[in-house]
C-alpha cells in the first residue's frame, strides 16, 4: 500500500547535494539468501442500496511469502478480512437489522456524505485502504519478531507506517507511486532523470503522514527515455541508520537484480518487483469472486 | 498377487475443470506440485473429499499428457527481463510461478452407472489394489477360477504393481493372439515374448488344460538357448518375485533344425558339443512338400491348371504304382522318383508324337514343366530340409507336451524353405488341434518378422492367407498367434487387428506418424519413441487405455550371449556327423564301430541308412544301421494314404467375417 500524496520534508544524509550513484552490474548483486515479501490486496463493490445509501462489500488481504534457495516463493503468513461498509445511521431499521445479521463484520461509515455519492465512494475507498494498511502493518510487525537472524523483509509500500518495522535493520519498503514529493529543484531533476542502474543519494524522510523517520532514496530499474519520468522509478525506504547509507548501493543493486523476471502482465510492471507481484497474485487467487473492483455486467462471462 | 493396502496416501494433485477444459466422463485434468513423481502413463485415483460433491464416486485414470507453463505472458517478456542474455534469465532471484498440469484418460469409474463427468477432487497415486480395479483385473484376478497372467509391473512414484492379462483374452477363446511391435536391436520383442511364455507356463490355469509353444527362430541365435540360464540382476529377481514367475529358464525345450546340404550336419547355431545332442533334425520328404505345394508357387504360378496338375500328382501318382502311358511304371516316393517320372513323360511325348503333342492326360506340357521346376527346385534350394527319403524326422504331432517350448530353427534356411516350414508346421498344428490330437489344448505360435510373412501390401501368399486364417479363426481351436514385427503398419491390418493383446516397445517416430497410432496422445507417442529396454506399452481388451509396464529380463541366455558361451562348432566330417547322430539316438553306439561300418560306403547310402534309423528309431541302433547299410536301403514303403491336404483357405478379402 504505497499511495502517498503531498509534499514531505527530506534532508540529505549522503552527499552535499543529491547525486546519482551507479549500481554494480546486476550479475554482481548481493541478493540475500533469505528474503520474505509482503504485499496486500483490496477489493470492494457496492452490492445494495438503502435508498441512496450504498452498502459496500469489501475484502482485504495480505500475505508474506518467503523465497527458498531455488527462488520459489512459499506463503508463510497471511491475513484477510471480509467486511461490509454501510452508513448505519442513515439506514432503515429493518434493513440495518438484516445487514447486521448477514454481515457480522461491519464498518460503520458516517452518513453525512451519502447525499454525495462520489465523495461517499471516495471515503469508502479510503476506508478500505486504511484497513488494508492496518492488516499489512500488523502482519509485518508480527513477522519481524519471527524472522530468522539473516532474513530480510521487503514490504510493498511505505515502511514508515509502522515504527517497529521502520526500525528493523533488515526491512525495506518499496514504493511504486510517487504522489509525495520529497525533493525540489536540482535534486528533483536529478532524481527524475536518473539513469537505469543508478540510485540517488540517501535522504531522510520525516513529517507529513509519516510516523517514523526513515532513510530513503530512488532507484531506476528501467530506462525512462521514451516513457515518462517515473517509468521504472522506485523509492526505497530503510531504517534511519548510518549503516543504511553505507549499504544503499548494495541494497539498490539487490533490488535492481529483482527487476527480472518481469512482473507482467501487471500494468506497473516497470516498478513492481516480481516477488511482490507473486504475492498479489497469490492473494487474488484466494480472494472471493465478489466483490469486484470494477463494475461488470451481470451477464455470465464465458470463456469462449 | 496384488497386495491389498488400506494405507491412505497423501494426495498428489487436484482435479480442475474450466469451461474451456472441462472434465468429461472419459477425461479429466489435474495439477500437481512442480516436483512430482508421476509422469505420462501413471495411473491415478480421484476421490472427492467427504464433504465434496461426488464423494461416493471413485475414478481411475491414466495420465496421457502433461503441460508445464509459468505466469509469463509472452516469451518476449523473458527476453526483456534478461536483456537478451539467456545466462541472465537463468540467474533471476525468483523463480516464476509454474504449474504442472496433467490430462488423464479415465480407466474406470465406480459406480459405473450412471456414467458422469469426473468430479473435482483429490488425486492420489494408485496403489496395487487401485491398479487392479483401474484395469478391471479384479474380474479375472479374484474370481473363483482366476485366469490372470502377469505381463509386467506397472511402476510409478517409486511403487510397482503387477499387471495381469486375462488368459481367456490372451490365449482364447475370447479375442486371443498377441502382437508386439518395436524397433529392432533393443532386446524387447523377443525378450518380452520369452518372459511372457514363462509367465504363461507358470500361471496358465489348470482348468484351461495344457499348453505348449512353438517358436520359429528366423534370425541368428535368438531362440537357441531357451533352456540355458541367463544373468539376472537383483532388480530383475525382485520383479520375478513380485510377479510370481520363476526366474529360471524353460524346463522343457525341444529344438528342431534342418540338416545342412551334406545331409548330416545340423543347420543351426546350437551346435556346441554340450548342446548339439538336444537338437533334433527336421527333414521332410516329397509328400510333405507336395501337400504344401501352394507355398512354393508365386502369384503368377497360381492358376487352375497348376492346381489341377498338383492335385493329380497328389491323388493319382504319389505313393502309388502308376503307369505313365508310355510303357513305364512308376512308384513315386522321392524327388528322384518324381524327376524320373517327369523325364519319362517328356521323353514319351517327344518320341510318340514327334514333339507335336503338348498335352499329357489333359495337362499341358508347360504346366507340367512349371510344376516340375517348382517342386524339384525346393529339393535343391532346401537340401537338408527336404530329402529324397521321406520324413525321417518331424515334430511330435501327436504328443506335444504340456508347458514345453518347441523351437524350430529355420534361421539359415532359404526364404522359400522358411515359408514351407512355417506353412506346414502351422497347418499341421491346426489339423491336430481340430482333431484334438496334438496333446495339448492350446498352442502358442511365435512368429517374428511378421511383416515379412503377412505384409500389409504385396502379393497374396499362402503363408499370408494362413496367418489371416489363424488370426481370425485360430482362437476357437486354441491356436494362438504371438506375432512380432518392427513396423506394425507394414503388417496386414487384419492380422494385427485381430490380436486382442498388443504390446509396443520403443517405436520409430516415422512409424508413430502412421494412422494406426493416431489414437495415442503426442505425449504417449513421445514416450513410446524413447521407451527404455524392458518397458512396454500394453493394450488389452480389459484395459480401456494403453498401460506402460516393465518386465524383467528373460531368465534365459540371450542369443548373442549364448553363441559366446556356447560357440557353434564347425561342421564335423561326414563320418563324425553320422556318429554324432547315431550316438544321439543310442548312447551305446561306439564311434569307431560306426566309422568302420561306413568306410568305403557311398555317402548317399549312408544318408539313407541314417534316415532309416531316424525314421524307425530301433532299440538296437547300430544293428539296424548295419542292416540298413547291408543292401541298398529302399525308401519307406508306405501304404498309399488318403490325401490329407489342408483344407483350402479362403481368399483374402476385405470382409473380416
Amino acid at each position: 500500500m504505497d499511495v502517498e500524496t503531498g509534499t514531505a520534508r527530506a534532508d540529505l544524509v549522503e552527499d552535499a547535494e543529491l547525486q546519482a550513484h551507479p549500481l554494480p552490474d546486476r550479475a554482481a548483486a548481493r541478493v540475500p539468501a533469505a528474503v520474505s515479501f509482503l504485499a496486500g490486496i483490496e477489493r470492494w463493490s457496492v452490492v445494495a442500496y438503502d435508498g441512496v445509501a450504498p452498502i459496500v462489500n469489501a475484502y482485504v488481504a495480505a500475505a508474506i511469502r518467503r523465497r527458498d534457495a531455488r527462488g520459489v516463493l512459499h506463503t508463510t503468513s497471511e491475513r484477510s478480512r471480509a467486511f461490509a461498509i454501510a452508513p448505519l445511521d442513515r439506514m432503515h431499521a429493518n434493513l440495518r437489522q438484516r445487514l447486521e445479521q448477514a454481515a457480522p463484520d461491519l464498518e460503520h461509515m458516517a452518513g453525512d456524505l451519502v447525499e454525495s455519492p462520489v465523495r461517499y465512494l471516495e471515503q469508502v475507498e479510503s476506508t478500505v485502504r486504511r484497513i488494508r494498511a492496518a492488516i499489512e502493518r500488523d502482519l509485518a510487525e508480527s513477522w519481524i519478531t519471527a524472522m530468522r537472524a539473516d532474513e530480510w523483509l521487503v514490504v510493498d509500500g511505505l515502511l514508515s507506517r509502522s515504527p517497529a518495522v521502520a526500525r528493523h535493520p533488515r526491512a525495506l519498503g518499496v514504493i511504486k507511486s510517487h504522489g509525495a514529493q520529497f525533493l525540489e529543484g536540482r535534486g528533483l531533476e536529478r532524481a527524475l532523470t536518473l539513469q537505469a542502474g543508478n540510485r540517488t543519494s540517501v535522504f531522510a524522510v520525516r513529517g507529513g503522514h509519516t510516523r517514523t523517520e526513515v532513510y530513503s532514496w530512488y532507484v531506476r530499474l528501467w530506462p525512462w527515455e521514451g516513457n515518462d519520468l517515473l517509468y521504472g522509478l522506485l523509492r526505497v525506504e530503510a531504517r534511519a541508520d548510518a549503516n543504511t547509507v553505507g549499504r544503499a548501493t548494495e541494497l539498490s543493486g539487490w533490488l535492481w537484480a529483482e527487476r527480472a523476471p518481469l512482473a507482467t502482465p501487471a500494468t506497473r510492471w516497470d516498478r513492481l518487483l516480481y516477488p511482490l507481484h507473486n504475492v498479489e497474485e497469490y492473494l487474488k487467487a484466494l480472494a472471493p469472486r465478489e466483490p469486484q473492483l470494477r463494475r461488470v455486467s451481470r451477464l455470465p462471462k464465458t470463456g469462449t | 498377487m496384488i497386495a491389498r493396502s488400506d494405507q491412505e496416501l497423501a494426495p498428489i494433485g487436484r482435479v480442475v475443470a474450466t469451461e474451456l477444459k472441462p472434465s468429461t466422463p472419459h477425461q479429466f485434468h489435474f495439477w500437481t506440485a512442480t516436483e512430482t513423481t508421476i509422469g505420462i502413463g501413471a495411473i491415478v485415483r480421484v476421490g472427492a473429499g467427504s464433504s465434496e460433491q461426488g464423494a461416493e464416486r471413485l475414478v481411475y485414470g491414466v495420465v496421457t499428457d502433461g503441460f508445464a507453463y509459468s505466469d509469463l505472458a509472452t516469451p518476449l517478456h523473458d527476453v526483456v527481463g534478461a536483456e537478451g542474455d539467456p545466462t541472465r534469465a537463468a540467474g533471476t532471484p525468483t523463480t516464476r510461478q509454474e504449474i504442472r498440469y496433467w490430462t488423464a484418460a479415465v480407466l474406470r469409474q465406480t459406480p459405473e452407472e450412471p456414467l458422469q463427468p469426473v468430479p473435482l477432487g483429490q488425486v492420489y497415486v494408485a496403489a496395487d489394489a487401485d491398479v487392479a480395479l483401474a484395469l478391471r483385473m479384479d474380474a479375472f484376478l479374484y474370481s473363483a477360477t482366476p485366469t490372470a497372467i502377469p505381463v509386467g509391473l506397472y511402476t510409478s512414484a517409486g511403487r510397482d504393481a503387477p499387471v495381469y492379462l486375462d488368459a481367456d483374452f490372451l490365449l482364447g477363446p475370447e479375442a486371443a493372439h498377441l502382437n508386439i511391435s518395436g524397433v529392432s536391436g533393443l532386446a524387447t520383442k523377443t525378450s518380452a515374448v520369452e518372459f511372457l511364455l514363462g509367465s504363461i507356463f507358470a500361471h496358465f490355469p489348470s482348468h484351461k488344460g495344457r499348453i505348449a509353444a512353438v517358436c520359429f527362430n528366423v534370425k541368428g541365435p535368438d531362440l537357441c538357448f531357451l533352456d540355458q540360464p541367463g544373468d539376472l540382476s537383483d532388480e530383475d529377481r525382485h520383479r520375478y518375485q513380485r510377479l510370481g514367475v520363476p526366474a529360471a529358464p524353460f524346463e522343457r525345450v525341444r529344438y528342431f533344425a534342418p540338416l545342412k546340404a551334406d545331409g548330416v550336419n545340423l543347420n543351426t547355431l546350437r551346435t556346441h558339443a554340450d548342446l548339439i545332442g538336444t537338437v533334433e533334425p527336421l527333414t521332410w520328404g516329397l509328400q510333405e512338400v507336395v501337400d504344401y505345394a501352394e507355398v512354393l508357387l508365386n502369384r503368377d504360378d497360381i492358376d487352375a491348371k497348376a492346381d489341377a496338375f498338383i492335385d493329380f500328382l497328389r491323388d493319382r501318382v504319389l505313393g502309388r504304382t502308376f503307369d505313365d502311358g508310355f510303357g513305364g511304371t512308376h512308384r513315386v516316393q522321392t524327388f528322384a522318383d518324381l524327376d524320373h517320372l517327369f523325364r519319362s513323360i517328356f521323353d514319351g511325348l517327344e518320341i510318340t508324337s514327334g514333339g507335336r503333342s503338348d498335352t499329357w492326360r489333359t495337362h499341358h506340357i508347360a504346366t507340367m514343366r512349371k510344376v516340375r521346376n517348382r517342386l524339384l527346385n525346393i529339393s535343391t534350394r532346401c537340401k537338408g530340409l527336404v530329402t529324397d527319403d521321406g520324413p525321417s524326422s518331424d515334430l511330435p504331432w501327436n504328443e506335444f507336451a504340456d508347458r514345453t517350448v518347441y523351437v524350430v530353427d529355420i534361421a539359415n534356411v532359404d526364404p522359400l524353405g522358411q515359408d514351407l516350414v512355417f506353412a506346414r508346421v502351422v497347418s499341421k498344428l491346426r489339423e491336430q488341434l481340430e482333431r484334438r490330437e496334438l496333446g495339448v489344448d492350446a498352442i502358442v505360435v511365435f512368429v517374428d518378422e511378421l511383416n515379412k510373412y503377412a505384409p500389409g501390401d504385396g502379393s497374396e501368399t499362402y503363408v499370408k492367407k494362413m496367418l489371416l486364417d489363424i488370426s481370425e479363426r485360430g482362437r476357437y481351436l486354441g491356436l494362438v498367434l504371438f506375432g512380432a514385427e518392427q513396423f506394425r503398419s507394414q503388417v496386414h491390418r487384419r492380422v494385427v487387428g485381430n490380436a486382442g493383446t498388443q504390446l509396443f516397445g520403443r517405436m520409430d517416430m516415422d512409424e508413430l506418424a502412421t494412422p494406426g497410432y493416431q489414437v495415442l496422445s503426442p505425449a504417449t507417442k513421445s514416450k513410446l519413441a524413447t521407451l527404455p529396454i524392458g518397458e512396454l506399452m500394453v493394450r488389452h481388451p480389459h484395459f480401456t487405455q494403453p498401460i506402460f509396464v516393465r518386465f524383467p529380463k528373460p531368465p534365459v541366455l540371450r542369443g548373442r550371449d549364448g553363441v559366446e558361451r556356447f560357440p557353434p562348432a564347425a561342421d564335423v566330417p561326414f563320418e563324425d556327423a553320422v556318429v554324432r547322430q547315431l550316438v544321439q539316438l543310442d548312447r551305446r553306439v561306439r564311434p569307431n564301430q560306426v566309422k568302420d561300418l561306413i568306410a568305403d560306403r557311398e555317402p548317399e547310402d549312408v544318408r539313407r541308412a541314417l534316415a532309416a534309423v531316424r525314421r524307425t528309431r530301433p532299440d538296437d541302433v547300430i544293428a539296424y544301421f548295419r542292416k540298413a547299410l547291408g543292401s541298398r536301403v529302399t525308401s519307406e514303403a508306405r501304404v498309399p494314404r488318403e490325401h490329407q491336404a489342408v483344407p483350402p483357405l479362403n481368399a483374402i478379402s476385405d470382409e473380416p467375417y
